[in-house]
C-alpha cells in the first residue's frame, strides 16, 4: 500500500444512510444531504467540525441515494478540503476480486474501506455519524482519548432519562470508563446517549473488523456488535463527554425543532467555527412593499411579497402576494402562490403550494406538522371540489 | 477570444470620502462587485482567459477575484492574469515611479493564439453573451466593433458617459465625452472586439491606460484609419461612475425587472465570490419594504427602499430609508439614516439622525463612528 503521506486521525462518516424515519423528506436524497437552517445540508456540520478540528482527511461512504449527496461534497472545495494529499474522498460501495457488497452495516462499510484508511497509514480513526446539527471540536476528544491512553472514546451527551431509551446508552465507572453499552434499552441505567462520535485505534479497530465479519450472526453495526465486543474482551472504552448544542435531526419533529431553535440563538456562526458550505451565489433576497417578516430567517435569492413569520426560508423560495407562512420550514425553491396559507409545516425543496390552497394546520391551535414533498400542495377542499389546482 | 479588463480609477468627489478602491471593486446589488459582470459576461461567452490590467488601488480587486474559483477560471489553460504596474527600472525607484503594465499585456497577447480582443471596461453593469456581438464582426468585417446601448442617460452619468456618432451601415465616426441630455443616446459600453494586432497598435507607446483613454483618445484618433462598426446591446445596462451613480445603480435594482435583466437574462447567471454568510434575521419588530437584503444580516427595524449589503445589523427602532449600507454596517437603536451611502464597517451610534438627498447622497466613508 502506497502511503502518501502520513496523517495521525483520519474521519470516517457514515452517509449511506436513508434515514427512514425523515420518511419523503429522504425518498429521494441521503440523509446527510437534507436542507437545514437555510442554507445548509446537514453534513456541513460533521465535515466543519472535521476542518475546524485539524482534521484534513475524510472519507466519506455514501450508499443510499447518493446523487445529490456526491454533487454536492464535490472535490471538497466549499469545506477547504480539496487537498493534493488527503481532502475528501467518496467512498461508495464497490465490487472487488471475490466479492461484489453493499455496505451491510456501519463497521462493514468502514471494514470495506481498509484500504483507504491504510494508504494514510493513520494511528487513529474518527468514525462519524452524519445525520446531527452540533460544533464539536474532535482534537478534544482525541486529546482525551490519548491521554486515556484508550482504546475507544465514545462521544456523550446528557440527555433527559425518560429519552434516553432511543439512544445508545453506556453505563461507566466513576472515571468514565465504559462498563456497559446497551443499543436503545427499555429501562436505562444512565441518561449519557452516545452521539455516534467514535475514535478508534486504527490498529485494534482493524482487528475487531476482521473478527466481526468473520461472524455469521454480526450485523455488522459499531452499536450492536464491535463495540459490545471490544467491552467483552475488556478494551478500554471511555466516555467523553460533550456539553455544547446537538441535535438529532433524525426525525421530522426533530428536525422541524432543530430549525426553529436557530431562532432563538442563531449558533451557527461563531467567529472560529463558522460552519462551511456550498453556498449558491444568488442575489439578495428581495422583500416587496407587500412583505412583512418576523422573527424568522432569510436567504439568497428569496422573493418576498406576503406574509413571513417564526420559519425558516432556504434559497429561492417565493412567497407570493398575500401568502401567509408560519411556524414553518421551507426548502429551496418552494413557490407559495398568492394568498396560499402554509401553517406548521416542512415544506420540501420545489415545492409549489397553489393559489389560495392552505398547507398544514396551526401550530396555536394544536395541530401536527405536516410534511410536504416534492411537487404540488393540494388543497384538500380544493382537491375534493375538483377545483383548479394549477 | 482573449479578455482584457480596462477600468478607470475611482470617480470625482473624492473630498467627500469616496471609495478608496478601483471602480471595477465597488459593490453592487447587496453582494456583489462590478467586475462580476464583465467576468461572468465573458465566462458565459467562453472566454476563459482574461487579462485584468491594473492601475491604483487595487488591492481589494485582487482579492476578490483571487485565482477566479468562483467564476471557473482557476484553470491550467488560461484563467484570470493580473497585470499590475510594475518597477521596471530600480533607479526610478526614488521617484516611485512605476512602468504601466501594457508592455506586458502586449507581451501576454502576442504569446496567444488566440486572435482576437475584447477590451471591456468593468465599471460597467449589464447581462451580455458577447459572441453575438463577435459573430457581427467577424460578418462586417470591421476591424473593432464597439458595443453600445440606446438609452436616456441621467445628469450623473453625463459627465462619464462617451456616445457613439452612428452613420450609415453602422459605422462609428465620432464619439463625443458627455452628450448633451437627450432622450436616446448611444452610449458607449466600453466594450470592444478586435483583432489583437490593432489592441497592440492602439495602446503602442502608452504606458498605462483607463477606458475612458483608450476610447475617448486611442481609439478615437484611430476613426478614420480603422473601420469601427457599432454593435447595440439591447438590455439593461448602468454605468457606475460617481457617487450619484453608485447610489442610483443601487436603489433602481430593487425594480424586479431590473433584477431580471441582470441576474436570470436568457438564463445566463453572474457569479461572485462566496463567503458562507449566516442567513439573514429577521427580529420580532422588523419592518421591512421594498429591500434588497443580502445573507448574513440581523434585521430589528425599520427598513424601507433600500439595499443592504452582507453581515449589517439594524438594531429595534432604527429607521432606514432609500439607503445603501456596505458590508458589516451597524446601525444602533432609534437612529435613522435616509438618502445615505455607508462604506464598510460605519457605526451609526443609537438615536443620531442623518440625511441626504436622492441627488445628493450623503456618503460615510469606511469604519467611521457617527
Amino acid at each position: 500500500m502506497r502511503i502518501y503521506e502520513r496523517k495521525e486521525c483520519i474521519a470516517m462518516l457514515l452517509a449511506g444512510g436513508r434515514g427512514s424515519r425523515l420518511k419523503s423528506l429522504t425518498e429521494q436524497v441521503a440523509k446527510p444531504a437534507v436542507t437545514f437552517g437555510g442554507k445548509y445540508r446537514i453534513i456541513d456540520f460533521p465535515l466543519t467540525n472535521c476542518v475546524h478540528s485539524g482534521i484534513d482527511t475524510v472519507g466519506v461512504m455514501t450508499q443510499y441515494q447518493p446523487l445529490l449527496l456526491h454533487e454536492y461534497i464535490g472535490k471538497g472545495q466549499h469545506w477547504d478540503l480539496d487537498l493534493l494529499h488527503g481532502g475528501v474522498s467518496i467512498l461508495p460501495p464497490h465490487s472487488k476480486p471475490g466479492s461484489t457488497a453493499w455496505y451491510s452495516g456501519t463497521a462493514n462499510a468502514v471494514y470495506q474501506n481498509q484500504n483507504f484508511i491504510e494508504s494514510f497509514a493513520p494511528e487513529f480513526v474518527l468514525v462519524l455519524a452524519a445525520d446531527h446539527v452540533y460544533k464539536m471540536d474532535y482534537k478534544a476528544m482525541l486529546d482525551y482519548h490519548k491521554e486515556r491512553n484508550a482504546d475507544v472514546t465514545i462521544a456523550v451527551i446528557e440527555v433527559p432519562i425518560k429519552d434516553a431509551s432511543r439512544f445508545g446508552v453506556l453505563n461507566t465507572a466513576e472515571d468514565d470508563k465504559v462498563v456497559e453499552f446497551e443499543e436503545k434499552p427499555e429501562n436505562p441505567k444512565s441518561n449519557l446517549a452516545s452521539m455516534g462520535i467514535y475514535i478508534f485505534n486504527w490498529r485494534v479497530l482493524k482487528k475487531y473488523l476482521y473478527e466481526d465479519e468473520k461472524d455469521p450472526n454480526s450485523s455488522n453495526d459499531f452499536g450492536g456488535d464491535v463495540l459490545p465486543a471490544m467491552l467483552r474482551d475488556g478494551l478500554r472504552l471511555f466516555a467523553y463527554r460533550f456539553d455544547g448544542y446537538w441535535k438529532d435531526v433524525g426525525t421530522e419533529e426533530s428536525l422541524w425543532q432543530a430549525n426553529m431553535d436557530l431562532l432563538d440563538d442563531l449558533h451557527l456562526g461563531f467567529e472560529n467555527w463558522h460552519i462551511l458550505s456550498k453556498s449558491e451565489g444568488r442575489p439578495p433576497h428581495f422583500v416587496a412593499p407587500t412583505g412583512s417578516i418576523k422573527n424568522t430567517l432569510i436567504t439568497e435569492g428569496c422573493e418576498i411579497y406576503g406574509t413571513v413569520e417564526n420559519s425558516i426560508l432556504s434559497v429561492g423560495v417565493i412567497v407570493e402576494e398575500g401568502a401567509v407562512v408560519k411556524d414553518s420550514v421551507i426548502m429551496e425553491n418552494a413557490r407559495i402562490c398568492k394568498n396560499a396559507v402554509v401553517n406548521y409545516s416542512i415544506l420540501d425543496e420545489d415545492t409549489v403550494v397553489p393559489e389560495g390552497a392552505v398547507a398544514g394546520e396551526s401550530l396555536a391551535d394544536g395541530g401536527k406538522l405536516n410534511v410536504y414533498s416534492r411537487g404540488v400542495v393540494f388543497d384538500k377542499s380544493i382537491e375534493d371540489e375538483g377545483g383548479n389546482t394549477q | 477570444m482573449i479578455g482584457l479588463c480596462l477600468s478607470d480609477p475611482h470617480p470625482d468627489r473624492a473630498s467627500d470620502g469616496c471609495p478608496i478602491r478601483t471602480l471595477s471593486a465597488a459593490r453592487f446589488a447587496g453582494r456583489y462587485r462590478l467586475v462580476d459582470f464583465m467576468l461572468s459576461n465573458m465566462v458565459n461567452s467562453k472566454i476563459n482567459t482574461i487579462g485584468m490590467i491594473l492601475n491604483s488601488h487595487y488591492q481589494s480587486l485582487i482579492n476578490h477575484i483571487g485565482m477566479g474559483k468562483d467564476w471557473d477560471l482557476a484553470r491550467k489553460t488560461g484563467g484570470v492574469t493580473f497585470f499590475p504596474p510594475y518597477l521596471a527600472d530600480e533607479r526610478k525607484a526614488v521617484n516611485n515611479e512605476l512602468d504601466g503594465p501594457l508592455q506586458r499585456v502586449t507581451e501576454f497577447l502576442a504569446d496567444r493564439n488566440d486572435e482576437y480582443v475584447l477590451v471591456a471596461d468593468s465599471s460597467v453593469v449589464y447581462n451580455m453573451d458577447y459572441r453575438k456581438a463577435f459573430q457581427a464582426h467577424s460578418k462586417t468585417g470591421a476591424d473593432v466593433t464597439a458595443i453600445y446601448t440606446k438609452k436616456k442617460i441621467t445628469s450623473g452619468e453625463r459627465e462619464n458617459t462617451v456616445a457613439l456618432v452612428i452613420s450609415d451601415e453602422d459605422r462609428v465616426t465620432g464619439m463625443e465625452l458627455a452628450p448633451p441630455n437627450a432622450e436616446s443616446v448611444n452610449v458607449s459600453l466600453g466594450a470592444f472586439i478586435m483583432h489583437k494586432r490593432h489592441f497592440i497598435q492602439l495602446v503602442a507607446g502608452e504606458r498605462n491606460c483607463g477606458m475612458l483613454r483608450f476610447s475617448r483618445v486611442l481609439l478615437a484618433e484611430a476613426l478614420n484609419r480603422l473601420d469601427v462598426r457599432a454593435f447595440e446591446f439591447k438590455g439593461y445596462s448602468t454605468h457606475i461612475c460617481s457617487v450619484e451613480t453608485f447610489f442610483q445603480s443601487n436603489l433602481e435594482i430593487l425594480d424586479i425587472n431590473n433584477r431580471n435583466a441582470l441576474f436570470d437574462f436568457e438564463g445566463r447567471q453572474i457569479s461572485t465570490s462566496r463567503k458562507d454568510s449566516l442567513p439573514t434575521k429577521y427580529g420580532k419588530d422588523a419592518n421591512i419594504q421594498n429591500s434588497l437584503v443580502a445573507d448574513g444580516c440581523q434585521i430589528n427595524g425599520t427598513v424601507i427602499n433600500s439595499t443592504i449589503f452582507r453581515n449589517v445589523k439594524i438594531e429595534a427602532g432604527a429607521v432606514i430609508k432609500d439607503c445603501v449600507l456596505q458590508d458589516d454596517t451597524v446601525v444602533e437603536k432609534n437612529a435613522s439614516l435616509e438618502c445615505i451611502i455607508t462604506d464598510n464597517s460605519v457605526v451609526v451610534s443609537e438615536n443620531r439622525s442623518m440625511k441626504g438627498y436622492s441627488t445628493y447622497p450623503v456618503y460615510i466613508e469606511r469604519g467611521r463612528v457617527i
